[in-house]
């Protein structure tokens, strides 16, 4: 230990420029964590199903309403009220058979064109208009929830992360924007810019972050004191680095639960603003609308009402279960 | 230490909570009155043994049970039960004499003097000629939402309080003595009687009123009754229950002991208590007519609410006589009533409603004497849609159709987009749904091109309907004025033969119509459920509109 | 601890104070007026009513005369519902709306926290698909369909409950029902997400290695690390059941708070609307300054105020 021991000079150092990127790189097998990510999706079969039904149902929903020669406003008195009949399938209740079980079809000799799910009062056929509501519907609600999550996060994430005099402040306008009744917001925003799907898209969106800001808000709060924060600020992370790496991979499973929850939210919503007349507009449709709609009738011509309700609910499903998968894959501890 | 604070927090949100439930308990308790009232008497419903009770619903609260501010349907059915005014609408919507005994008419037609009956209201006191004086002068006082309706009966300086000029105490009206009253009119009516049967005449006890003040009105307690039912409990936005009144004068003809009313804003809901023997009188929605019409217990009943579109005049193509015949003549109305609303309801070619206005003499239908207007097919539509752009040198154009959110309306807009754009080439319509205030801002401004709106009268004659259209009148709301139009009704406003005013408001009727200046849609009907054994519920044309006084159960 | 206690009471106030403004003015621009059967009524008469409420004088005097009234505790009269104060509306109203909300709530939370451990603890198997279903089905399924379905079955074909309207307990037990289906969808889905999360953590390994008991870690570990997001959800989530549920008041006939909200601001009836937005957003922002504090009990690591806290 005491031999001849050169001397330390300072020119035997170079610098090493700081790579901000290396600061906390791991050594090891270069596993993205986006590649590991979709490799344990995929091994979910729930999720992989939901999402499969999820793409399905957006194909129909372009598709849909090009597969029968109809279009979603034709309207045909001679045709009003059409119960379901599809040829082969009259087992299923698809057999052109009103609730009092007379065949309407034979009763107003009706041979070509039979209506697949049935037709509404104004004889517009309801395949067409399921399809076209469920692309509307499917529309708004991703869009709204994209904008609700892109807020509710950079909100939530900056109020927590920052805390303070910055929490409480963002927390007092948060409680204020709750405060206000957001139909009057609405109803002033769809005057001002014309009934449509844009202005119900932001008529959503103004106070339909807030939960997931919350949701965020609390998380980050619970994280932020924990080891590997403090051991990755001492490592010189930067705040956004904190922030995008160590923060929100660690909350994207209350954040995807939320978001599973904004997409029904959204749908019903719509549907209760066409309700008092601040929806989509007629004859447009929308998922929420039929089943508004199907429910008013639901005791005589229930078809209106079971074929957009099996639709919403599969959406919700396949959402919801795709939500699970990916809160698991998305994961970082169930890294391993 | 720390810890025992977050418990005390805890347990204020508990005690929080505790006090909502305490705070509903005895909210239920007060309730429980009605409950115990209605279970002893639900089951003798239909039974002749003890008392006869009925079981209505109403699609809303009673807003106010002030005579002075009452503006809605519901309150005027009440009032009208509870109360009695000068005269009270028959069975067979005629004014007969109530309150008032006698009714003597000067040769000029300007004083009427009435003698009023030996009443007393509820309270033990004599109804007098003063509670009348008071209760109308008010109405002035308190700026009723009604007060219009002495202008339109032309009771003596109404116009000029109503405008500033006078005070109330100017009204018209003068109790002689006790049971004498005169008053004063500015013109000989026709219609006067008649518009004594609406509730803002009824009379009040001017000492009780004073004495509950601002609470007047707002409870069952608060009022008193001098008509053929005691109001005997109010449920804020549940309920009320109407007892036979034994010390109405006419009380032996009042044959129901007790009605029951609950709030039921949802048709669904109505059905199932329908269906569940809960309930003995529901209105029922198109969708529930297919499931029904077979039902002994089903009636369409027609009501005098039209529904039309208002064209805005100012707007260069509907300027055009043709191009808004062609507009009304395309639409199916038939196909509108029979398969979309489904509901019992009639279409509407003309403005006046049928079943609500018969001649003078000879009693015939307003709608048969003058018959429908612009009823023609698609192709004859056609034509005169090709005319219309000619002659205004256009090759189509695109319009917003305005319709408020309910929901008859916006199928009705819904129906007639696709009939105009699939028939009429060139023709774009785009409908705008709007809440129902929104609508009627955008109607007082004229800023819509089509309109879908509706009128209910205020009295039961057809100039409820005609003198909307008179130039800046304030139910005009399109900007259409045409003098010859304007002359007629002022001639009819002052014409004291029967006869010859009920011509005039013919052929102002016939110049609207000719020239479509309106595009008549629908008139509304009601599908009601009625249990068989219910007899004898009036139901007047126009506002107050029911009466239970001659109802009876088998 | 009490000067953050007593610096959020000061917040609250002033939260409160600008919601009220804000909303004050931000009503005025709806479309029409405030008074009832507004289309029957001539310009002339129209001016004569803002006369007499005080409608026709500048915004700015009629701000402050509602905030000194407001001081004084004296929310005004309702414009629809002539001579009734608002007070008393909201008051008459605010019980069977707490009483079915409160109840769904209970209900909700029991249920859904049931089905919530057990699809986290039995991941992956048949007991978690199935409470995951269950969970599914609530929140997919509209309530005003649930609703109808139960109102129509359990009331008119079996006669179990009745059928609608407000008479007595017994009619509240089918809206809550109705109501709780949300709850017990939104509990079980948090709970389930938050533990499963909570049962990968070091620290669940740690005591499970120390030879406590499954039972205890659970109790003491996980549920209790668990239920932060549940109470954020929950908070907010109580204020607008209780306050009242549109739909399952209008199905079920309650005369509850929910409906006369919406219906206020249809109408433009003022007074109601800043009656009621008052009412919500105190008893708003209460809960969540409570689920604040409730957070530094379930996790010791937030502080309140900044004072340094030791972990747990």
């Amino acid at each position: 230990m005491q031999h001849n021991r050169p001397k330390i000079t300072k020119d035997l150092f170079v610098h090493e420029p700081m790579k901000k990127r290396s600061a906390e790189e791991i050594e090891g097998p270069p596993s993205s964590f986006w590649k590991e990510a979709r490799v344990r999706l995929f091994k979910n079969k729930g999720a992989v199903l939901g999402l499969i039904i999820i793409i399905i149902i957006s194909i129909m929903a372009i598709v849909g309403p090009m597969m029968n020669n109809f279009h979603y406003d034709d309207q045909d008195l001679l045709r009003s009220n059409l119960p379901p009949l599809v040829p082969g399938m009259e087992w299923l209740g698809l057999n052109g058979e009103n609730s009092h079980g007379t065949n309407i079809y034979e009763e107003n000799s009706i041979t070509d064109n039979n209506a697949w799910i049935g037709t509404d009062e104004f004889g517009r056929d309801l395949w067409t208009r399921l399809w076209s509501g469920t692309q509307i519907s499917l529309f708004i609600a991703l869009t709204a929830a994209f904008l609700d999550l892109v807020i509710g996060v950079l909100y939530g994430g900056i109020s927590a992360f920052y805390g303070g005099k910055i929490d409480d402040i963002m927390q007092r306008i948060v409680e204020v924007l709750i405060g206000i009744p957001n139909l009057i917001l609405i109803i002033l925003f769809i005057l001002i810019l014309e009934p449509g799907v844009t202005s119900i898209i932001l008529a959503m969106v103004i106070t339909g972050w807030v939960n997931m800001s919350r949701i965020v808000r609390g998380q980050v709060l619970q994280l932020k004191g924990q080891e590997f924060i403090l051991a990755s600020k001492a490592l010189g992370a930067s705040n956004s680095q904190l922030i995008w790496k160590h923060l929100i991979p660690n909350v994207m499973g209350p954040i995807i639960v939320t978001l599973m929850f904004t997409i029904p939210t959204a749908i019903f919503f719509e549907a209760f603003l066409s309700f008092i007349g601040l929806g989509i507009q007629p004859p447009l449709a929308s998922l929420g609308t039929l089943i508004e709609n199907g429910y008013q009738e639901m005791r005589y011509f229930s078809y209106k009402l079971i074929f957009p309700a099996i639709v919403i609910s599969a959406i919700m499903i396949s959402f919801n279960v795709l939500g699970d998968g990916l809160r698991d894959a998305l994961d970082p501890k169930m890294r391993k | 230490m720390k810890n025992l604070l977050f418990l005390l927090m805890l347990m204020v949100i508990i005690g929080l909570a505790g006090c909502n439930f305490g705070g509903d308990s005895s909210n239920e308790s007060s309730t429980e009155d009605t409950i115990e009232n209605s279970s002893e008497n639900t089951g003798t419903v239909g039974e002749e043994t003890s008392g006869k009770v009925i079981n209505l619903t109403s699609d809303g609260d009673i807003p106010t049970l002030d005579s002075a501010h009452a503006h809605d349907g519901i309150a005027f059915t009440v009032l009208n039960n509870v109360n009695e005014g000068l005269y009270r609408g028959d069975d067979a919507h005629n004014p007969e004499l109530a309150m008032a005994e006698d009714h003597q008419v000067s040769e000029d037609g300007l004083v009427h003097t009435f003698l009023i009956r030996d009443a007393q209201w509820s309270n033990g006191e004599a109804v007098t000629a003063n509670d009348f004086e008071y209760a109308w002068k008010r109405v002035f006082e308190e700026v009723g939402h009604y007060n219009v309706m002495f202008e339109t009966a032309g009771i003596k300086n109404a116009s000029a309080i109503i405008a500033g000029d006078m005070t109330p105490d100017d009204l018209g009206i003068v109790a002689l003595d006790e049971k004498t009253l005169e008053i004063t009119v500015e013109n000989p009516s026709a219609l006067l009687n008649q518009l004594l049967t609406f509730p803002i005449f009824l009379p009040l006890n001017q000492a009780h009123v004073e004495e509950v003040g601002d609470t007047f009105g707002t409870e069952a307690e608060t009022i008193l009754s001098n008509g053929p039912f005691l109001l005997d409990s109010w449920q804020q936005d549940q309920g009320w229950v109407y007892k036979k009144n034994p010390d109405y004068w006419d009380a032996e003809t009042v044959s129901l002991d007790q009605i029951n009313v609950n709030v039921v804003k949802e048709v669904s809901t109505a059905v199932n208590l329908w269906e569940s023997d809960a309930v003995d009188r529901i209105t029922i929605s198109s969708s529930y007519v297919d499931e029904y019409e077979n039902d002994e217990n089903f009636a369409n009943v027609v009501r005098p609410e039209v529904i039309f579109m208002r064209f805005n005049h100012n707007h260069e193509h509907f300027a055009n006589e043709n191009i808004r015949k062609a507009i009304d003549m395309t639409i199916d109305k038939e196909g509108l009533t029979n398969t979309i609303l489904n509901n019992g309801s009639v279409p509407l070619y003309s403005l006046v409603p049928q079943e609500f206005s018969y001649s003078p003499n000879e009693e015939v239908d307003f709608r048969e004497l003058n018959g429908e207007f612009n009823q023609g097919s698609v192709e004859e539509a056609i034509a005169l849609w090709e005319d219309g752009l000619s002659e205004i040198d256009s090759d189509g154009f695109e319009m917003s159709l305005m319709s408020s959110d309910d929901d008859n309306h916006v199928k009705s807009a819904e129906f007639i987009k696709n009939q105009l754009e699939s028939n009429l080439e060139g023709i774009t319509v785009n409908i705008k749904t709007v809440p129902f205030e929104a609508r009627l801002e955008n109607e007082k401004a004229v800023e819509y091109d089509m309109v879908i709106s509706s009128w209910g009268p205020d009295y039961s004659d057809p100039m409820t309907y005609i003198d909307m259209w008179v130039t800046d009148g304030p139910a005009n709301r399109m900007d259409f004025s045409d003098d010859e139009f304007d002359s007629i009704v002022a001639e009819a406003n002052v014409e004291t033969d029967a006869e010859v005013r009920y011509q005039l408001l013919l052929d102002a009727e016939k110049k609207l119509m000719d020239e479509m200046h309106i595009a008549p849609l629908y008139q509304s009907a009601d599908a009601l459920l009625t249990r068989s054994k219910i007899k004898g519920i009036v139901r007047h044309p126009s506002a107050p509109e029911y009466e239970y006084k001659w109802a009876d159960v088998e | 601890m009490g000067r953050y206690v007593v610096q959020r009471m000061g917040y609250m106030v002033i939260t409160l104070l600008i919601i009220v403004t804000i909303t004050f003015f931000l009503m005025q621009l709806l479309p029409g007026t405030p008074f009832s059967n507004p289309e029957k009524l001539s310009e002339r008469q129209l001016e004569l009513m803002s006369a007499k409420y005080g409608l026709d004088k500048p915004l700015a005097i009629q701000y402050m005369t509602y905030i000194g009234n407001l001081i004084q505790g004296d929310l005004g009269l309702s414009f629809q519902s002539e001579g009734r104060t608002v007070i008393s509306m909201i008051g008459d109203r605010i019980g069977p709306s707490a009483l079915i909300g409160g109840q769904a709530v209970v209900i909700g939370v029991l249920c859904g926290f049931i089905l919530g451990v057990i699809s986290a603890l039995k991941h992956n198997t048949i007991f978690d698909y199935g409470s995951v279903f269950v969970a599914v089905i609530g929140m997919s399924i509209p309530s005003f369909v649930f609703a109808a379905l139960m109102q129509y079955y359990i009331g008119v074909q079996w006669g179990l409950l009745p059928v609608a309207l407000w008479k007595d307990y017994s009619y509240s037990i089918m809206p809550s029902l109705a109501l709780s289906a949300m709850v017990i969808a939104t509990v079980a889905r948090f709970i389930r997400s938050e533990m499963l999360e909570v049962l990968g953590q070091e620290f669940v390994t740690t005591a499970r290695a120390k030879g406590i008991t499954e039972f205890v870690v659970i109790i003491r570990h996980v549920l209790r690390n668990a239920l932060i997001p549940v109470v954020t959800v929950l908070g907010p989530l109580t204020v607008s059941i209780m306050t009242g549920t549109l739909v399952i008041e209008k199905i079920f006939a309650v005369p509850g708070l929910g409906e006369q909200f919406t219906l206020s601001i249809l109408v433009n009836d003022y007074s109601v609307i800043l009656g009621i937005t008052l009412f919500y957003s105190a008893l708003f922002i209460f809960i969540v300054f409570i689920v604040d504090i409730l957070y530094g009990i379930l996790d010791p690591r937030i502080s309140m105020g900044g004072g340094k806290k030791d972990a747990a």
